[in-house]
């Protein structure tokens, strides 16, 4: 270990200012402190500091992920194996989910170090741990059988039009992660609209996503009876809160996206504010919609319309359904791009909520919503903030009256 | 009785806190009166190296108020005067001469019937700095008129004197210095305490008790303003520290100077943590020698959170009470940042297996690198104040002086949100950031 630390000392000679290689200082840097804890000094202010660093943070939230990841790639094979019409093992389920899941997940990587690093060197600002977990989150958020050229531009426009150029992270105004997913879903159709499943089998296999059966039923029907009619996938609440069914990697098993969620808040790092109150603007909603359609049902709102069969999805069904939950425990409560302020917090996850329903149901052209609604929070974020710390600026000001 | 109950906070499991005996620091014969740890001055000497001069007489004064003039802090010659850069001058260096510092003082017991006569009193005995104020914990300007006074009796901050100790034996000068001092202002006199201590107190009726309840920073003057009395631009309130209130009493009852004190000396690498009879700019090496387990450490002036860093040779701050030593590590732990817990680590988030139990032995690591900010409620949690920290701090680097004041940067103060840089886990150093804030409103006014 002397050995190793003693070669990184000497070899971070040639990155200090006005040696050859400073450009590369960012770079030495992380090597550095991802191999040795590092051993700055509390100079001025505090003289002792917690223990708890950025480093840490961000792989408690990589932690979380991991069994996403786990049940993911055996949830491809699992699906794999149904279409093809074979028995498997649990272990060659996990196997065939496997060989999809790490290229896309090593193409995330290569990309986004790319990026990352180079603008580290370029802004001369150290290489932020944050990165790991956009690029943990993103693969979570494909389909399994997506093109790895296509991760690659995705990765690489989430991080940099999603970080980088507002100035990295801390001053990124939407969730690297989220962009990438956004540029796929416009740049790429064909591939990741969302109303296909996303399961691999063979040539041609397809299906409808659960969001989709409502979205475009044959004849008018509750949600709940469409779903039970639904033969080739079991769109039960148990089903879909277990997760064998098709969807994104990372989306489907609920009871693990919950693990992860009180994981998450039970070490402090991200907001139960944000979490629960997503989960209430959800529920305003679905019950406010479902009312809607009891109404569109007895005619009284009929006239020139069809009924809209996505109004009656319950909000149990969706909270289970697509990737509300992960979308609401991993990428909502981001701390940078969600609000800053704890009213903000309770109002930008309401929204999110509410913007997911209306999204999925109003809308039937993207029957996802979760994303783009917390792309379009993100952006109302600091408004948000905006207002909250107004409030607290005209009560100062009454207070000196 | 007005209570405060403070939520948010944190008490700091640190190791080597002082045990409740007073013991003699070695024998040292200088005392040091540094200008530095004044705020906003410009400081002109009135002595030179080599003179003799008389506990109480006027060392140097403020040029830009040049009433409030500064005490000497020993009888004896003045040894030595350290210029820093740009001749400012560092550190006045007392050698104490026992001899006459045990002379019978004179006493002349005044009546001091009115703000005038209490700040005159001051000012002429040069003792004027003892009174500071918020905004900017500054020596207070003799010429306002403070909206009122707040001592606060209840050290939360980590390894800090506690007063129900260390003042248990002055109660006839406390309530000398709190008459006079309610005199200073038409407000109110707030004494904060921590419940059931200073009972004696309350029979008092010129003041008015505050009970604290709380972890740490709920004792701190800036966040009871923030409480009971929140200041705004024009405001000012005064603050003594609670361990010069005996000195400020024996000046009022007896008129004498006695700088004498209790303070303490702990931390983890403090062989034998324990309170001391010493006195004001006291050497810090007559404490402290001997009793350290280690070489390599850090000699802090004050608490951990808030002092200044000091040399060995250095002395005690004008208005610090306590001498907090830590060890100075430069370990680097491989992979440190997927360490399981124990009692190796300590957190106030839940990031480590089974930590904060024992008291932790906490050195000048910083324990992670610094990062760009990412606010994961890591400030809220311990900054009890209804102040937006973390826009505030936006605020102060955007250099946006009307949002500042919106803001309530009038409120904090460096020891407020010193937690806030302890819990950071991007390693920021909010202190240095308000104090900037503070700065610049206070050059731009």
């Amino acid at each position: 270990m002397n050995f190793l630390k003693k070669i990184l000392a000497e070899s971070g000679k040639l990155f200090q200012e006005g040696k050859p290689l400073s450009f590369a200082y960012p770079l030495w840097e992380a090597t550095d402190t991802i191999l040795f804890s590092t051993d700055s000094q509390n100079k001025s202010g505090p003289h002792i500091r917690d223990n708890m660093d950025i480093k840490r943070t961000m792989f408690f939230v990589v932690i979380a992920l991991i069994p996403c990841y786990l049940f993911g790639a055996y949830n491809i094979g699992y699906l794999y194996s149904a279409a093809m019409g074979v028995s498997s093992s649990v272990m060659n389920d996990f196997i065939i989910g496997m060989t999809y899941v790490l290229p896309i997940l090593i193409i995330t990587f290569i990309a986004g170090a790319i990026c990352e690093i180079s603008f580290a060197m370029i802004r001369k600002h150290e290489i932020n741990e944050g990165f790991l977990v956009s690029c943990a989150l993103i693969p979570l958020t494909m389909p399994p059988d997506v093109p790895l050229w296509q991760v690659f531009m995705g990765t690489s426009f989430g991080i940099i039009i999603g970080k980088e150029i507002f100035g990295g992270v801390g001053t990124n105004v939407f969730n690297p992660a989220l962009t990438a997913r956004a540029f796929m879903y416009f740049a790429f159709p064909t591939k990741i609209s969302g109303d296909k499943v996303w399961a691999v089998g063979p040539d041609g296999y397809s299906g409808a996503t659960a969001l989709a059966i409502p979205a475009n039923p044959v004849e008018y029907d509750t949600a709940s009876n469409l779903f039970a009619a639904s033969t080739q996938f079991d769109y039960s609440l148990m089903n879909m809160f277990w997760g064998l069914i098709p969807g994104s990697i990372g989306e489907t098993n609920k009871l693990l996206i919950l693990l992860g969620a009180i994981f998450l808040i039970y070490c402090g790092i991200a907001s139960w504010r944000i979490m629960v109150s997503c989960v209430l603007g959800l529920v305003f909603t679905s019950v406010l919609f479902n009312l809607l359609s009891y109404l569109t049902v007895d005619g009284i709102l009929q006239s020139g319309g069809t009924p809209n069969a996505m109004l009656t999805i319950t909000p149990l069904q969706h909270i289970l359904i697509g990737s509300f939950l992960f979308g609401t425990v991993f990428m909502a409560t981001e701390p940078v791009t969600s609000s800053h302020t704890n009213t903000g917090r309770w109002i930008y996850g309401f929204l999110i909520g509410v913007l997911t329903v209306i999204i999925r149901s109003i809308n039937p052209a993207y029957p996802e919503g979760v994303f783009l609604a917390i792309l379009i929070m993100n952006m109302f974020a600091p408004l948000i903030d905006y207002y909250v710390i107004q409030s607290n600026i005209k009560m100062r000001l009454n207070r000196n009256v | 009785m007005l209570k405060i109950k403070v939520k948010k906070g944190h008490n700091i499991n640190i190791a080597g806190v002082a045990s409740s005996e007073i013991l003699a620091p070695q024998k040292n014969t200088t005392v040091s009166l540094s200008p530095e740890n004044f705020r906003y001055i410009k400081p002109k000497l009135l002595v030179k190296e080599g003179d003799s001069v008389k506990l109480g007489d006027p060392i140097f004064f403020d040029k830009l108020n040049p009433e409030i003039k500064w005490p000497a802090i020993a009888s004896g010659k003045i040894s030595k005067i350290i210029y820093g850069e740009r001749r400012a001058i560092k550190e006045i260096i007392f050698n104490i001469d026992s001899d006459i510092e045990n002379d019978s003082p004179n006493i002349d017991e005044k009546k001091l019937s009115n703000k005038e006569d209490v700040v005159n009193y001051l000012l002429e005995k040069n003792m004027w700095p003892f009174v500071t104020q918020r905004p900017f914990n500054k020596v207070a300007n003799p010429s306002d008129n403070p909206k009122s006074i707040i001592v606060s009796l209840a050290n939360t901050a980590p390894l800090s004197v506690d007063y129900n100790f260390t003042l248990a034996s002055n109660k006839d000068s406390i309530v000398s210095a709190l008459i006079n001092l309610k005199k200073l202002t038409e407000g109110k006199l707030f004494v904060a305490v921590r419940p059931g201590e200073f009972k004696y107190l309350s029979d008092l009726d010129f003041i008015d008790m505050v009970e604290v309840e709380g972890p740490h920073p709920a004792g701190n003057v800036g966040v009871i303003i923030n409480h009971i009395s929140p200041i705004t631009s024009k405001d000012t309130v005064w603050t003594v520290q609670g361990h010069h209130l005996p000195i400020l009493g024996k000046l009022f009852s007896d008129g004498i100077f006695d700088p004498t004190m209790i303070i303490n000396l702990s931390g983890p690498v403090v062989n034998n943590p324990s309170y001391f009879k010493s006195r004001i700019g006291a050497s810090l090496e007559s404490h402290c020698k001997g009793n350290l387990s280690t070489d390599k450490v850090r000699v802090i002036s004050g608490d951990v959170l808030t002092g200044k860093e000091s040399m060995m040779n250095g002395y005690l701050g004008f208005y610090h009470s306590s001498i907090s030593v830590i060890e100075e590590s430069f370990d680097r732990s491989f992979i440190g940042w997927l360490h399981p817990g124990g009692a190796s680590k300590y957190s106030v988030f839940n990031a480590y297996l089974g930590g904060n139990k024992s008291p932790y032995s906490f050195t000048t690591l910083q324990n992670g690198s610094h990062r760009a900010f990412v606010p994961i409620e890591a400030w809220e949690k311990v900054f009890p104040m209804d102040i937006y920290i973390n826009a505030l701090a936006r605020s102060i680097e955007a250099n946006d002086f009307e949002e500042m004041e919106q803001l309530g940067i009038y409120e904090c103060d460096e020891e407020d949100v010193a937690l806030c840089s302890f819990v950071c886990p991007s390693k920021t150093d909010v202190g240095a950031i308000i104090r900037k804030g503070l700065d610049t409103v206070y050059f731009d006014k």
